[in-house]
């Protein structure tokens, strides 16, 4: 498709318009289906006081395709994996035509408030997690001054 | 269905049915798939054998095995019969040809077709069922979509605005996809002489469906092109007063359409309502829309696994397992989706209906548009399934299992002949493949290739002959069997079907 749909260009003014509290999402000069994302560490969870760094791309197909959603900065989550990539069920076979980039940050972020290491990406940072919850959660805290903090 | 009128049904099959000889013929007559010749199968062992040889060779030269099935299978009319490519690509154009917007073939102000939000590949619902549900009032119709809509445009702004419309969004002339493929004449129907001579069978197919894909894709754009431009003249000659038309809306007609209408929450474009609705939470949903909505393509279920054990691989996994569920609501995810529609009351114009250049206003227009939920509840007949508009779903899903039982079937026959077949006999190994991968493609278990591979282990001491005699009456007997499976799985799901 060579133009954008409106449909894009319609989510893009209104995130400006009416943005997500702890969330920043940007179009790329560009390429305007390529998104610079930030989404803040949420309260009470090891990702705390961390900026967390993302990227975004609407392919061709969305909305009937999910976005792509991609961690930049290091995360120890036991969804996400060392290249940052999200296991979230709504970014894969749950994707449903209604969601909009919005509501995919959100949970996203929601995500990380809860972490599901049942359904892991990250196979070692889940079976850590299963069996030495304080321990994991403590190297999350780490990971998050470490590498995520605000500038 | 039969209530399409004369003009769609001449427009709607041009092509005549398949003339059998001038089939490109590669095998004769022998050349039938497992599945389909034990329709015709004889008790006499000859014939047997032979027909069970030409079954082998159809195996090795699986690529072909499609052109060549064909031949027979569509002597019979089985839901699963295979077709030639040339049928395929014949339906490929009759369904390209299904989804052109034109400005005579309209009901209740909107079209038959879709303006054109999505690209074209994705539009692979079944068009004709479509057509007869816009028909029958059961779906809403193609509106022409605005980009936006101020409440604030008075009735000359807004007529304005739609009378300006296209018929069809902008195409891509010349798509990445496409770039490099010579598309010849596009009038003449043959186009083998654009491919190179020398090339290779498998080359020559790829090259010959890549040229068909880009020659359709043109010659769709050449159809649109024609109805817009033939849409745009007689927009012109009647405003100049040369001429009238009894397609073309009336101002009324245009204005009442697009004075109320919403948003489509998917394609956040503006319709003109009555729009489809979601039957389990009343959202609007445009007919664009509503098109694009499938089940997921066919894969294994989803499961929730212990990190600490190893995953298993897909390959490794049951073809039968393989699953695809009706899509679920966009909105409140609830399974099965389905839109209800109730057609507008004061507007049945274009097919089954008055002229849309004769339509007036009714004084009360909030009764156009009153949404009877009670009635369109208890109404089954209003509410269409997502599933009613890709009618293939099983068919698809079917193919696939078989494809991935006989991926994996291969590649568990060539790891047990590699180990159990004496490199002194290269030539059997082949055969081996074949028996068992047609083993595991009906037993489809760990169970039965496990068994396979040790009936050949016995067997490797006999001679190669008598080891290759039963590998073909093995062939034969587990084909039909799956004929049969087949036959069966039909039987019991054809009532469901309407």
């Amino acid at each position: 498709m060579a133009s954008l749909p409106k449909r894009i260009i319609k989510e893009t003014e209104r995130l400006v318009t009416d943005p997500v509290p702890g969330i920043t999402a940007e179009p790329h000069d560009d390429n305007l289906r390529y998104f610079k994302v930030t989404i803040e560490g949420p309260a009470g969870s090891p990702y705390e006081n961390g900026l967390f760094h993302l990227e975004l791309y609407l392919p061709d197909d969305y909305p009937m395709e999910a976005p792509k959603v991609r961690f930049l900065t290091k995360i120890y989550h036991p969804n996400i994996d060392r290249l940052g990539r999200i296991c979230l069920d709504i970014l894969k076979t749950n994707w449903s035509p209604a969601l909009q980039i919005r509501t995919v940050l959100l949970s996203v972020q929601a995500l990380l408030a809860s972490p599901n290491p049942n359904d892991p990406l990250a196979n070692d940072v889940a079976e850590d997690w299963i069996k030495n919850e304080t321990g994991a959660k403590a190297k999350a805290k780490e990971w998050t001054s470490l590498y995520a903090k605000k500038e | 269905m039969g209530n399409v009128p004369t003009k769609l049904d001449q427009d709607g099959n041009p092509i005549e049915p398949v003339s059998r000889p001038g089939y490109p013929s590669g095998n004769t007559g022998s050349s039938s798939t497992g599945t389909s010749f034990s329709g015709q199968s004889t008790n006499d062992g000859k014939t047997r054998s032979k027909r069970a040889t030409s079954l082998v060779s159809t195996f090795l030269n699986s690529g072909s095995r499609y052109r060549s099935g064909s031949m027979q299978d569509t002597t019979y009319h089985s839901p699963h019969k295979k077709r030639s490519t040339k049928e395929k690509e014949q339906m490929k154009e009759q369904h390209a040809r299904n989804i052109i917007v034109k400005y005579d073939e309209s009901v209740d102000g909107g079209f038959m077709a879709p303006f054109g939000s999505y690209s074209y590949d994705k539009l692979d619902y079944d068009a004709t069922v479509v057509k007869s549900l816009i028909i029958q009032r059961r779906l809403a119709p193609f509106y022409t979509p605005l980009q936006d809509f101020d409440p604030t445009w008075s009735r000359e702004e807004l007529l304005k605005i739609v009378d300006g419309l296209p018929l069809h969004a902008s195409f891509d002339e010349n798509p990445e996809e496409f770039e490099d493929i010579p598309i010849g004449d596009l009038k003449k129907p043959n186009f083998d002489y654009l491919i190179d001579k020398s090339s290779s069978k498998k080359e020559y197919r790829n090259m010959h469906s890549k040229i068909f894909k880009a020659r359709l894709y043109q010659k769709r754009i050449y159809w649109q092109e024609r109805e817009n431009e033939s849409f745009l003249e007689t927009k012109l000659e009647v405003r100049e007063g040369k001429a009238q038309n009894n397609y073309l809306p009336s101002n009324d007609l245009k204005y009442d359409l697009y004075s109320n209408g919403s948003e489509c929450p998917i394609c956040f474009l503006y319709f003109p309502e009555p729009m489809n609705y979601s039957k389990c939470c009343q959202q609007p949903i445009c007919t664009e829309c509503f098109v694009q909505i499938k089940r997921a393509e066919p894969h294994f279920p989803h499961e929730e696994v212990d990190p600490t054990k190893p995953i298993q691989n897909d390959n490794e996994k049951d073809p039968n397992l393989l699953t695809t569920e009706p899509s679920n609501c966009p909105y409140c995810a609830t399974a099965e989706f389905a839109v209800v529609y109730t057609p507008p009351k004061n507007r049945k114009v274009g097919i089954q209906g008055i002229p849309p250049a004769t339509y007036k206003s009714v004084n009360e227009p909030s009764e156009t548009n009153d949404k009877d939920e009670t009635t369109t509840a208890k109404n089954p007949n209003n509410v269409v399934s997502s599933d009613a508009i890709r009618p293939d779903w099983e068919n698809k899903l079917n193919k696939e299992r078989i494809r991935l039982a006989r991926r994996s079937a291969n590649a568990t026959a060539i790891h047990v002949s590699n180990q159990l077949i004496d490199p002194d006999y290269a030539s059997t190994s082949n055969d081996t493949t074949i028996s068992s991968s047609r083993k595991t493609t009906i037993t489809t278990s760990r169970h039965g290739s496990n068994t396979a591979s040790r009936g050949s282990r016995q067997r490797s001491r006999q001679s190669i002959q008598d080891l290759e005699n039963e590998m073909i009456q093995e062939a034969i007997r587990l084909s039909l069997e799956d004929e049969q499976q087949q036959n069966k799985s039909l039987k019991n799901k054809s009532p469901k079907k309407k």
